[in-house]
Parts: C-alpha cells; sequence; structure tokens
C-alpha cells in the first residue's frame, strides 16, 4: 500500500500496510497497481516544462525536481516570484507541491520533504533551518532513523553538533556525508536532466474524454511542457502534431501549423482550442500524446566582449532624414546594369536597401578600362590638329575600344540609344586622365579617370 | 519522450547566434586606414588615413588622380562591410569602374545636396553609421562649418574626406591633416601642407595605377580621321 486517498483512511487504511489488510479493513476498495514508467514520464514532461524556469533541471525519482535557480534570480526578480510561478504553474497541471529553497541541493530536498515550504537565501539561514529538521526528513532507512533515536537525538541539528570522526564511526559514512553536503561544506552536483532532441509528450486522462472540448485542460498541461523544453532548449515550434489514442478505434491526428515560429504558450493553447472547437471526436479518447515536428533554433546574436556602440543614430536613420530635407531624388544609390553603352551600365536609382536590384556585372566592362566618373552627357570637344581639345590638347594613350551597341532602343525617350563610338584614352596638359571618344559627330569627352 | 540523439558537428554549434565564444573579443576600429600606399603611410601620423578626424584634400582640378589615390582605401572601408557615401562629387559616378575597384555599390550612396552640403556631411558624419564620407563642397566652407565637421567626425570611426581648392591652402583650417594633390608626369605629387607631429618638408612623389593599353586589339577608328589614329598609335607605340 503506497497511498491511498481521504475515505479510505477514513476507513482505517494507512500507507505500508499490506493490501490484504487493506482490503480486510475496507472491503470495497478500488486497487490500482503503481505504474512506474507513467511516474518517470510525468517527472519528465514536468521537468520540460521547469525548463521555462531554468536550464539546470535534475529529476530525483520517483516525485521530486530540483531547478537550479541560482542563476535566474534577477531575471525572475527574486525567489518569491520564481516560487510563486511555480506553484501557479503546478497547480494549473493538477499538481500538489511541497517546496523549498536553499542554497544547496540537498538541503532544499529534506527541507521539501519535510514540507516546511521554508525558503532560505543565504547559506547564514540554512543551519537553522537544517538543524530544526527532525531525522526522518532525510529519507534515511529506517534502521538508521532507529539507531538515531536511540541515541536520543530528535534534530539534525544535535546530530550535526556530534564530532563528525565518531559519528562516522557509529553510523557509517554515507549519513555522515549527506550531513555534510545538505551543509554546503562537501561539494553537492546532482546530474542534470537532458533536456532531449525532441518533444514527445504524453499524457493518460483520468477518465475517458467524449467531447473535444474537454481535451483543452489537459492538452495545455502538453502545451505547457512543450513551452518550458522550448525555453531550455532555444526553440521555436512551427508545427505540431497532436495524436488523440482512442479507445477501440485507430488513432486520430490533428495537425497543428503556426504562421510564424514561436515559443509562446498562449498561442499553442488559443491555436489549439480553435482546433479542438471544429474537431468531431469519432470515439472516446484515453491519451494524448504531443510532438513537435518542425522546431527551427531561435535566431540568437551574440556580440563581441567590450563591444563599445559608436555614438549616433546609424546610416539608415541618416540616409531617411537627409532623404526628408534634400528630396527623394538627392540621395541615391548606384546600381550597374548589364549594358556595353556606359550611360546604360551605371545608373543612379532612388531604390536602396534592395540588393537584387544590383545585376551582374558584364564581363565586358570589367575588362576594359572604364573611368571612375562618367559625364551626365558626352561633351562636345572641339579638334585641333587632330587632336580633341579638353583644358588642352589631348594626348591619346589607349587603342580604341569599339562601342557599337543600342540599335533595339534607338529614339525611345531616355534611352542612350543607337551608338558606334571608339573610345580612348587621353591625358591633357594638366594630369587630367579623360575617356574620350570619337564617332560620326566628332570627338566628345564622356569620362574622367579620377 | 524520446532522447534520440540526432549526430551535430561542432562547426554547427559554434555557428549559431547565440553560442558566444570566449574569443570575441571586440577590437577597437584602428585610428588609422592604411592607404595602400607605404611611402605614404609612413608620412602620415599614426600610418595611415585617420579616421575620427577631418581630411582636407586641396585639388585644383579634380581628375587628376586623387580617387585613384584614395581607391584601395575606400575598397578596405566597403569590404569591411562599411557605407560609403559621395556628396556633391564632380561628375556621375561609374558604376562598373566602383565595382571593379572592389567597392560594394549597396552601400555607396550619392547624395546631391548643392547648398546644403555643410549640413548634409555633418550629418552623415555625426550619424556614425558610415565609414567614409567624401564631400566635394561646392560654395567655399566658411572656417565655422569646418570646425563643426571636424567636431562631427570625433569620436566616430569614420575617414572624413573633403575637397577643396588650393586656393584655401593659405586659409587656416580645424583639419587636422591636409594635403594639396598636382597631377605629375609619371604619377601624383603629394604636398602634406599640415599633419599632427612635426611638418612634413618634401613632397612625395607617388605613381598611381593609370588607364593602361586595352591588352586585345580591338578595330580603330572607322572615321576618316587619320591623323587622330595616327596620333593615337604613335602614342601607344
Amino acid at each position: 500500500m503506497l497511498a491511498c486517498d481521504r475515505a479510505a483512511a477514513e476507513g482505517g487504511v494507512a500507507p505500508g500496510q499490506k493490501l490484504s489488510t487493506a482490503l480486510g479493513l475496507s472491503p470495497g476498495l478500488a486497487v490500482f497497481e503503481r505504474a512506474v514508467p507513467g511516474e518517470v514520464r510525468a517527472l519528465e514532461t514536468l521537468a520540460c516544462w521547469a525548463g521555462r524556469f531554468t536550464p539546470t533541471v535534475s529529476l530525483r525519482p520517483p516525485a521530486m525536481l530540483l531547478l537550479d535557480i541560482g542563476g535566474c534570480l534577477r531575471l525572475f526578480g527574486g525567489i518569491e516570484r520564481i516560487v510563486e510561478a511555480v506553484r501557479e504553474g503546478c497547480a494549473g497541471q493538477g499538481w500538489t507541491l511541497a517546496w523549498a529553497v536553499a542554497p544547496t541541493p540537498l538541503a532544499a530536498v529534506w527541507l521539501a520533504q519535510a514540507g516546511s515550504g521554508a525558503s532560505a537565501a543565504t547559506a547564514a539561514e540554512l543551519p537553522a533551518l537544517l538543524g530544526a529538521l527532525p531525522p526522518a526528513a532525510t529519507g534515511w532507512p529506517a534502521e538508521l532513523l532507529a539507531r538515531i533515536e536511540s541515541f536520543g537525538l530528535r534534530r539534525l541539528g544535535e546530530l550535526r553538533a556530534l564530532p563528525t570522526a565518531s559519528l562516522r564511526q557509529r553510523l557509517g559514512s554515507a549519513p555522515v556525508d549527506d550531513l555534510l553536503r545538505a551543509w554546503g561544506e562537501l561539494p553537492d552536483r546532482p546530474s542534470a536532466f537532458v533536456f532531449p532532441e525532441s518533444f514527445v509528450g504524453r499524457l493518460e486522462l483520468p477518465s475517458r474524454v467524449e467531447h473535444a472540448e474537454g481535451l483543452v485542460f489537459a492538452g495545455q498541461r502538453l502545451f505547457a511542457a512543450l513551452a518550458g523544453w522550448l525555453a531550455a532548449r532555444q526553440l521555436l515550434l512551427r508545427a505540431a502534431t497532436l495524436h488523440l489514442a482512442h479507445d477501440d478505434a485507430p488513432d486520430s491526428e490533428l495537425a497543428l501549423r503556426f504562421g510564424e515560429p514561436v515559443a509562446d504558450e498562449a498561442r499553442f493553447v488559443r491555436l489549439l482550442r480553435e482546433h479542438l472547437g471544429r474537431l468531431k471526436l469519432a470515439a472516446p479518447i484515453e491519451a494524448l500524446t504531443l510532438v513537435a515536428d518542425e522546431t527551427q533554433a531561435r535566431p540568437g546574436d551574440s556580440r563581441p566582449l567590450f563591444a563599445v556602440a559608436v555614438a549616433g543614430e546609424g546610416a539608415a536613420a541618416c540616409l531617411e532624414r537627409l532623404r526628408a530635407r534634400l528630396g527623394e531624388a538627392s540621395v541615391q544609390r548606384l546600381a550597374a546594369s548589364a549594358d556595353h553603352r556606359p550611360e546604360g551600365a551605371s545608373r543612379l536609382c532612388d531604390e536602396w536597401l534592395d540588393k537584387s536590384a544590383i545585376d551582374a556585372l558584364p564581363a565586358a566592362a570589367q575588362a576594359g578600362q572604364r573611368p571612375l566618373w562618367l559625364l551626365p552627357a558626352p561633351q562636345a570637344l572641339a579638334e585641333r590638329g587632330g587632336q580633341p581639345q579638353w583644358h588642352g590638347a589631348l594626348q591619346l594613350l589607349s587603342r580604341g575600344e569599339r562601342i557599337e551597341s543600342g540599335w533595339w532602343d534607338s529614339g525611345e525617350a531616355g534611352a542612350a540609344g543607337d551608338v558606334r563610338r571608339d573610345y580612348f584614352v587621353g591625358r591633357n596638359p594638366q594630369g587630367q586622365w579623360a575617356w574620350v571618344f570619337r564617332d560620326a559627330q566628332g570627338w566628345f569627352l564622356h569620362g574622367v579617370f579620377g | 519522450m524520446s532522447a534520440v540523439a540526432a549526430p551535430l558537428a561542432l562547426a554547427d554549434v559554434l555557428a549559431r547566434g547565440d553560442v558566444w565564444r570566449g574569443d570575441a573579443l571586440a577590437d577597437l576600429p584602428a585610428a588609422a586606414i592604411p592607404s595602400g600606399h607605404p611611402e605614404l603611410d609612413a608620412e602620415l601620423p599614426g600610418g595611415g588615413w585617420p579616421r575620427g578626424n577631418l581630411t582636407e584634400l586641396l585639388v585644383d582640378r579634380a581628375g587628376a588622380g586623387e580617387m585613384s589615390l584614395l581607391l584601395p582605401t575606400l575598397a578596405r572601408l566597403s569590404g569591411d562591410g562599411g557605407w560609403l557615401a559621395l556628396v556633391d562629387p564632380p561628375w556621375r559616378p561609374h558604376a562598373p569602374a566602383w565595382a571593379a575597384a572592389g567597392i560594394d555599390l549597396s552601400r555607396l550612396v550619392v547624395v546631391r545636396a548643392a547648398r546644403q552640403a555643410a549640413w548634409s556631411v555633418e550629418q552623415l558624419l555625426a550619424s556614425g553609421g558610415f565609414a567614409g564620407v567624401l564631400a566635394w563642397p561646392e560654395s567655399g566652407l566658411d572656417a565655422r562649418a569646418l570646425r563643426r565637421l571636424q567636431v562631427a567626425a570625433e569620436g566616430r570611426p569614420v575617414f572624413a574626406c573633403l575637397w577643396r581648392s588650393t586656393a584655401a591652402s593659405a586659409a587656416p583650417s580645424p583639419a587636422p591633416l591636409r594635403v594639396a594633390v598636382a597631377a605629375d608626369r609619371t604619377g601624383l605629387a603629394l604636398r602634406i601642407l599640415k599633419r599632427r607631429g612635426r611638418p612634413a618638408s618634401r613632397p612625395l612623389l607617388l605613381s598611381i595605377p593609370r588607364p593602361a593599353r586595352i591588352p586585345h586589339a580591338l578595330a580603330g577608328p572607322a572615321f576618316p580621321a587619320a591623323t587622330s589614329r595616327s596620333a593615337a598609335l604613335a602614342a601607344v607605340a
């Protein structure tokens, strides 16, 4: 006999009795066999749920979870807030809770087993709280507890006050080490629960559910665990499936898909409600299984240590202000396009931040010599002695490069049109390097090498 | 609950945005950017063009080659992901040439500010979002405007370069670096008029890349311009 409800207790049934004794005391007793795998599964689901508070969770079967909240006190705003959130969450899932907060894991376990609901924020408060506990709170074997009682010791504090060496001889090392661990004099690291790679949460319903709306409460528990698991693994959910196990029919599935990746429990439950509202159950349901099908990593960003932010509003905000004051056409971006005619190969455009607008550069334009600056329109140059004149005679330094292209848009407004030009690189006496061309109309200056 | 351990490469884990590595320390932006010309770097305080300070280029005729002088610096700034801004350039930039020089056109902004050039440059410098701001103010900036620009640039990792006429060389300026650039027969002649530290005495002759002969022969002019053609060929030969 492990546990009994109040009605059975009134009939004289108590934990620890033999089943035959209990049945003799209360013949109408409904007996259920203990299901250890179910307990483990429930504890693991609860551990997943607790992932929302801290990534360091330890299981202590059969029914205890250790949350290392030392690192997250500031995030949640103190011990009281976390304890309150844990208690509310457990109550919402239908669990009754005995809790304690202590600087060492074992002290927290003992305080919780004593059912004190005590919280010791600092190591200084710990000895008084622990010292007042009865030895039975440690969960040590009954034989050991009996021996301690035979010493006439009623409190752990009295036991702790005895010399350690003689206590080891009388009780063995294990209980003494436990005492030292609880007092924080020996290091204690409970092995951490590893949040599973993929989430599969299963919940046996206490009674058959005939209506879909009745599943909302059970579904909420599973989604609460899922949200904790997502928080601990830093994931977002895209799609999940709720498998409904029927009494006497094949399982049915309910696919839940989210518009954007989410980790918000309230949104899960809202979507679940909508789906369940439309669902018609073919048969009563006895178990629910929630599977997270598609998850993705939560986008994160880490900055270098000691990074110094540059004072100022940044490029985008500054450009917005310039555009507002100077006009849209005055703040432009440069774009290259695949055109052999220089007028077409380069243009100023208003739309920026649109990387696709930049076409792949034509190989020819990269191979040839192109000036950094282009005149808005070719400037006619006088010719004297066979040489074009631009602040003096231009000395031509390259062979001609023929650009003959553009028959398709000749005559169109704004287009370069059909051109037939021979381009040369020239230098004038001032040392300016010019890109000039000659066509049927004569010499023109088209660009300047900066 | 199933704990199926999917094989996960260490590199994938380290590539996650929320994994912080202990060697990810911020490096302070260098106070100077190498100009790409070692002989010039030797003369410039800090070993390159300064960041967070105004630089004046005194050029009488734009197009003497001062842009080619700056291109390695600009390509480096752009390659590091920085934004570049050209304020009132003398002509329109020709995209293929800038792209071929290694400048990311998606982060190059051309501003036509005209009378508001001083205000625009000040905003661009003070925003802190630009790695390089090059400005060709049309009208002469007075000393007060220059001082405002110097204050806007101070403490920000921006290469601020201002084109001015050599006529301004005699007037005092708050810019800590002033360089007069003139074309030389073989390259560029630089005179550092003002710099932090002891004054520079001798002018600097730099050779910069110049448009060379096009490697593959193309057809010559098809027009009756025999004289110009022979001149061109003579120059080539």
